[in-house]
């Protein structure tokens, strides 16, 4: 048996979230050529290729790997994963939503292209993240490319993104907001999608129903970790530092966990969110799943 | 056999599917938290009157090749599912803007704007997933099963509907007009007459037959819309704004039944090949000639 490393000190996760980034940007970039109408492929481009960090689609492609599938197998998956999102961003931005007017420091979709565009362009990568997935996706049963469509779908309609959107603009502006609603809408609104993300790369990769569970479970803690920590960064942070407006949730009366808990102990919750989802991974190789620890406390310790 | 469709019972045949995917989609959307979501998509989808020509499409096209109904619902709903999610959003403010959608309050009006970007949002997904987890096992190949998804998706997209829709409000040449209509219009029936094809286990060259076919009764059933609407503001004055693609409009309506006309003896034609299945082509040969003649008013319970 292999003495056991410092998983930290073998695994280099700067450069494996650049590299990965690089691929992701590259695959998003080929799956969207522009072509006509060419101002419905330059606004849906505008808003897919803006950058990010990839936490989505990198996520899926680590989970493919964890269990023993390779990054191509899980590339369409991963870049659909990212198209829902920036769908879901591009519509909770237009004014009769959030109205958003800066997203990762850059002009919203619906500033730049007005509104009926990102309307469109919103529509469009939807259904373009599902035709990407069924035509585009290599090397896998059907049978698990059919399990990978109902998971996104589930994920991103009214029993996921949608629902959250919706609770939380019902709650915007409400003073009764409590925990549970919150917790609510942090699992939908952001939650559900890392849990698929996770989840649809573990299925290509050929996981066990056992590691799927397993892997959908640390997607869940980091998924509310992940906005736990926008919370706190929300009220800690200047807008340069974010990319987008901060103090916004105080500003528009946005309940928040610092607001409800306070600092200290949202801190505390992130601490034990991020321990929780680590526990997940025991049971697999360790060196394979040095990338997931990581994205784990790269998500729990992140400054924008 | 062909000239027997004349004697086809279209009305009950229309009719009858119309109650059974009421029932359907009626199962598909049950009210759940937050239920302000479900109320908006339900409003849409399941709207009295609505004459399920998409998914009625769907399983007459299923049904021409020994395919089994019970294997073609799933996406026969999928289908009024996109389309409902389509029409909400063409409806919005700063698309065509329109109050009334079958004679009563349009989503957005009812339900506010937001809601209505997400009650498009929400029925896409669903309807992917409806396919997926209803079709019956081991009626379809999975494989087939990806290709619907795919047409679907493709057909709802940047380059079908909702490029159409792109077009139609920033362009008013008339050279684009026929663009319009087959993105618009021509898309959702032509992927409607694909899938069942594909569902009932149709070769690639029907399904190009089909593609042809469902295009051309889609575009022939909304220039025969068009003039019927044309009329209509005619008699009484007003009109919508934001409509550059009709055809009556901007071709008169002397020209648009002439296209009309064109468009029948086209889709007949392209049904020529599949004589080889005997009576099972009437409803697809019926609904040409429906969409001209409009003998009867279709309305669902």
């Amino acid at each position: 048996e292999k003495p056991k490393k410092d998983i930290d000190s073998t695994f280099n996760f700067n450069s494996y979230m650049s590299q990965k980034g690089i691929s992701v940007n590259q695959a998003l970039d080929k799956a969207i050529a522009l072509k006509e109408p060419f101002k419905i492929h330059e606004s849906m481009r505008y808003s897919l290729l803006a950058g990010g960090k990839r936490v989505r689609p990198v996520l899926c492609i680590a989970a493919c790997e964890l269990v023993g599938g390779d990054e191509a197998t899980a590339m369409p998956a991963a870049c659909a994963v990212e198209m829902i999102h920036t769908m879901s961003l591009i519509h909770d931005d237009l004014p009769c939503m959030d109205n958003d007017d800066l997203r990762r420091g850059k002009p919203t979709n619906h500033k730049v292209y007005g509104e009926s565009v990102a309307v469109l362009a919103g529509d469009a990568l939807l259904a373009l993240a599902f035709e990407h997935i069924a035509n585009a996706t290599l090397g896998v049963s059907p049978t698990r490319i059919v399990r990978v469509v109902s998971e996104l779908a589930k994920a991103i309609g009214s029993e996921g993104l949608v629902a959250g959107q919706i609770v939380d603009i019902d709650f915007t502006g409400a003073s009764d907001v409590g925990l549970d609603q919150l917790e609510y809408i942090h699992i939908h609104k952001t939650a559900v999608l890392l849990e698929s993300s996770v989840v649809m790369g573990a299925i290509l990769g050929g996981a066990t129903d056992q590691e799927v569970e397993k892997l959908r479970k640390f997607a869940r803690c980091i998924g509310l970790l992940f906005q736990v920590v926008d919370d706190i960064l929300d009220v800690t942070k200047s807008s340069e530092e974010l990319g987008k407006t901060a103090g916004k949730d105080l500003m528009s009366d946005k309940t928040t966990y610092p607001k409800l808990i306070g600092l200290e102990k949202s801190r505390e919750f992130a601490e034990k969110l991020n321990r929780e989802a680590q526990e997940q991974l025991c049971h697999f190789d360790p060196a394979k799943a040095a990338p997931l620890i990581s994205l784990a406390n790269y998500i729990a310790h992140r400054q924008n | 056999t062909m000239s027997m469709h004349t004697k086809f019972d279209l009305f009950t045949y229309w009719t009858s599917l119309i109650s059974e995917i009421n029932v359907q989609l009626d199962q598909a959307i049950p009210v759940k938290y937050p239920e302000q979501i479900y109320e908006s998509m339900r409003y849409s989808v399941l709207a009295s009157g609505a004459k399920r020509a998409t998914p009625v499409m769907c399983i007459a096209s299923c049904e021409l090749f020994g395919g089994s109904r019970l294997a073609a619902f799933p996406t026969a709903c999928a289908l009024e599912m996109v389309h409902e999610a389509s029409l909400i959003h063409d409806d919005l403010p700063y698309m065509d803007d329109d109050l009334f959608r079958r004679g009563r309050l349009s989503n957005h009006t009812v339900y506010g704007v937001d809601m209505a970007i997400l009650a498009g949002d929400a029925l896409f997904p669903l309807g992917f997933q409806h396919i997926v987890s209803n079709t019956p096992p081991g009626l379809i190949p999975e494989t087939r099963l990806l290709r619907v998804v795919s047409e679907i998706a493709r057909a709802v997209g940047s380059t079908g509907m909702a490029a159409g829709q792109f077009v139609d409000l920033n362009y008013s040449e008339e050279s684009l007009v026929e663009f319009v209509q087959e993105k618009k219009f021509g898309e959702l029936s032509e992927c409607s007459a694909v899938c069942g094809g594909l569902l009932g286990g149709a070769t690639d060259d029907e399904l190009e037959t089909l593609r042809r076919y469902g295009r051309t009764v889609g575009v022939l059933y909304q220039v025969v819309n068009d003039v019927l609407e044309f009329k209509k503001e005619q008699a009484e004055g007003g009109g919508k704004k934001n409509r550059n693609s009709s055809f009556a409009k901007v071709f008169g309506i002397e020209k648009a039944m002439e296209k009309a006309e064109e468009l029948r003896v086209k889709a007949k034609k392209e049904l020529d090949g599949f004589e080889k299945y005997g009576e099972k082509v009437f409803p697809l040969l019926s609904f040409v000639d429906y969409a001209v003649d409009r003998n009867f008013d279709v309305v669902g319970d």
